[in-house]
């Protein structure tokens, strides 16, 4: 008796910080999206609206400007990150001292908080004295005195460069660990047979790394779309609007705004969209699963 | 009745100078207690916390001080807010006050009894301190607006110090043809609405405001109208640095003092920054100031910002904590932090330190062409709703500034609709 009931006391400390920690704060902000609560007002919640703060959401122009601009970023991203990872690590599943040493190096970019990037690459890019501004300009004249962080689409597109480069190296190290699991027999043949490179990569690599590539899709899509700390840094959601991600959005609704009964509903829409996609991809790694054992 | 007088105040006085006003409550009955103060860290406090162990031998009081960078700061102070009872003191920013009013209390009763003279603080720096009627804080941190500008590029071109708008684009140009550097360095990126910092004067100067007598919106004015466009226009006539679109009031200040630019309309207490050789090329003889350009025909204006210091609400030490603001607003202190030659501090919140002919003469004048623009400066009435509203207006000034959006009208329309629309 005492044997069977073991492992689930052994579990009731993890379960408590996980309650603790986790399910009463999601909890408390979803009955909190249903109140009224600004926080100049009162420190304590007021009263249930209903679904007003839903509903507000869907009628609010910067609300539908985030969710746009954080669409847009995440389909960038997530697309750049993924096919960098797939590359690099095709590159660097040889073994030897060079390949060791870039894939230390490569740690690198992943092990640098986000705030700090957001911070190195505005200097970097700033007209007057940014490293990156200066050189792009030496290289291509053309470049010379482009104000980069000033124009929506670049400032977008500058964002994006922060996170590929944040985020492939931790990707890639999850492609490196697919391609391992790949038997290498099936290339050898392929390649006695006389197939190419890109054969083998597109037709009988990819394929098998099917799988781990739609597990990096789902985890750097997640985390896409909780992009927060560059924005504040880099861009501060501007110009104008260009860059204001629905994270970005919540945090000033919340924070700044003190409406904490709309940011709750905004973080619960947000928490939504990613269960949506991650339960998604999960029905799809299951089916491909099914298929493959059939 | 107060009879201990604060070791500060017998140092001064054998010195010279000006007498300490405040005076230690007697009996010393906050003996042992413990005051913990949540400061945004500045140069300014960090002398005040230099010289607060006369406050604490006076009182037996002790005092803790914290420190948040600005960034940071209106999040701790919402944190404290919410969760409460770690602080007993706090600075909050002119803009923030409203919307933190749960997390300060009155402190009318306790500063009156301490005989702090209330008008010795300019109106425009004061009334951030009332909260519906009621005295929440005292200003101890406060700011105009001043153009400094490069003496010796001004003089290579030929041009005096602008004293209107018009002027300052003429030198600008007149600078940028003789020298690589722009002609003024002004912010339009998004940060806690420091590009409405400048826009303000235009707006003012133009005879507009932000809002009218009813409350409504009307910065989407004819007036607010050409302020806006005046202000893009800089940009487009290429007088600011590359890049202004995304430049933050740091960024303007980093430009100046790396050379790049001529000018530069910003806080007076960045006059600190701009000739300090760890930070900026420029000598003390290169930079000059002026006070900020007014518009043409209109009366000169500033923006004012303003740090006060209140009580918080859970503060289980409101006595000791309202005795400590008595002697953080004390004029004597401010002056000494002044005048100390190994500091370089220029901020004053008192009319008597402002006019002061000591203070005047260590500084160049800049604390009398202070107090005269603080004479005819009101301040600006920032509500519950401020944050958001300046949120708005500093997109609606960088969409135009980066070209996101072209139509001054349109963008200030639509502006003017989402203030309204405030829930």
């Amino acid at each position: 008796m005492k044997d069977r009931l073991l492992p689930y006391w052994l579990l009731i400390p993890a379960f408590i910080i996980v309650l603790a920690t986790t399910i009463y704060p999601l909890a408390y902000s979803f009955i909190t999206s249903f109140r009224d609560w600004d926080l100049t007002e009162s420190r304590r919640p007021g009263g249930f609206v209903g679904v007003e703060n839903y509903a507000y959401a869907a009628s609010e122009s910067a609300f539908l400007n985030s969710l746009w601009v954080t669409t847009v970023f995440v389909v960038t991203s997530v697309i750049l990150t993924v096919i960098l990872a797939v590359a690099l690590a095709l590159l660097l599943r040889r073994t030897g001292p060079m390949h060791t040493f870039t894939r230390i190096i490569l740690i690198l970019p992943f092990a640098m908080s986000p705030a700090l990037i957001g911070v190195s690459y505005r200097f970097m890019f700033n007209p007057e004295f940014g490293v990156l501004a200066q050189g792009l300009g030496a290289v291509f004249p053309a470049l010379q005195g482009v104000p980069w962080l000033a124009d929506p689409l670049l400032a977008m597109g500058i964002l994006v460069l922060t996170d590929v480069w944040h985020w492939t190296p931790y990707m890639t190290f999850m492609c490196l660990g697919g391609l391992a699991s790949i038997p290498r027999e099936t290339e050898e043949a392929a390649r006695i047979d006389g197939a190419s490179n890109l054969r083998i990569i597109f037709g009988i690599i990819l394929p098998q790394m099917r799988g781990v590539i739609l597990v990096m899709a789902v985890l750097k899509t997640i985390f896409a779309l909780k992009m927060f700390d560059q924005v504040v840094t880099l861009t501060g959601g501007g110009p104008g609007t260009s860059t204001e991600t629905l994270a970005y959005f919540i945090f000033n609704v919340g924070f700044r705004w003190f409406d904490m009964g709309y940011a709750s509903a905004l973080a619960w829409i947000l928490t939504a969209i990613m269960m949506f996609i991650s339960i998604w991809y999960v029905r799809m790694l299951l089916s491909e699963r099914k298929m493959a054992t059939a | 009745m107060k009879l201990f007088t604060s070791a500060i105040a017998i140092a001064a006085s054998l010195y010279g100078a000006q007498v300490f006003a405040w005076e230690a409550t007697e009996g010393r009955p906050y003996e042992g207690q413990t005051v913990n103060v949540l400061a945004v860290k500045s140069s300014q406090f960090e002398a005040h916390e230099a010289r607060v162990a006369a406050f604490e031998e006076a009182t037996g009081i002790d005092v803790v001080y914290d420190y948040v960078p600005f960034p940071n700061m209106k999040e701790a102070l919402t944190t404290e807010m919410v969760a409460g009872g770690e602080y007993d003191v706090v600075s909050v920013m002119d803009q923030w006050v409203v919307s933190l009013r749960q997390l300060m209390a009155p402190i009318g009763p306790g500063i009156e009894a301490q005989g702090t003279d209330l008008g010795d603080f300019p109106a425009a720096h004061m009334r951030h301190g009332m909260l519906d009627g009621e005295l929440i804080g005292l200003p101890v941190r406060g700011h105009v607006q001043l153009l400094f500008y490069r003496a010796d590029l001004l003089e290579a071109a030929g041009v005096t110090p602008p004293q209107t708008w018009q002027e300052m684009v003429t030198a600008a140009k007149a600078i940028q043809s003789s020298t690589d550097a722009a002609g003024i360095a002004l912010p339009y990126g998004k940060l806690n609405g420091q590009n409405l910092m400048v826009w303000m004067n235009l707006l003012w100067g133009k005879g507009g405001d932000l809002f009218g007598a009813d409350g409504n919106p009307i910065f989407n004015s004819d007036a607010g109208i050409a302020a806006t466009e005046t202000y893009v226009s800089y940009i487009n006539e290429e007088i600011v640095p590359a890049g202004s679109a995304v430049f933050v009031e740091q960024d303007a200040v980093n430009s100046f003092k790396q050379g790049n630019s001529a000018m530069l309309p910003v806080w007076w207490w960045v006059r600190s920054q701009l000739t300090d050789p760890e930070q900026s090329t420029l000598t003390p003889e290169q930079v000059g100031f002026t006070a900020l350009p007014a518009v043409d025909g209109a009366d000169r204006t500033t923006y004012t910002n303003t740090w006060i210091f209140g009580v918080t609400q859970e503060s289980d030490v409101k006595d000791a904590a309202t005795e400590f603001l008595g002697w953080l607003t004390d004029p004597a202190l401010e002056r000494e932090v002044l005048l100390d030659p190994e500091l370089s501090e220029v901020v004053a919140v008192h009319m008597s330190n402002l006019t002061d002919p000591e203070v005047n003469a260590r500084w160049g004048g800049m604390h009398q062409a202070a107090a005269d623009a603080l004479a005819t400066a009101e301040g600006v009435e920032f509500g519950d709703n401020w944050p958001r509203i300046a949120l708005i207006l500093e997109t609606a000034i960088s969409s135009l500034a980066s070209g996101e959006e072209s139509d001054v009208k349109a963008a200030l329309d639509k502006a003017a609709k989402d203030i309204a629309a405030i829930r």
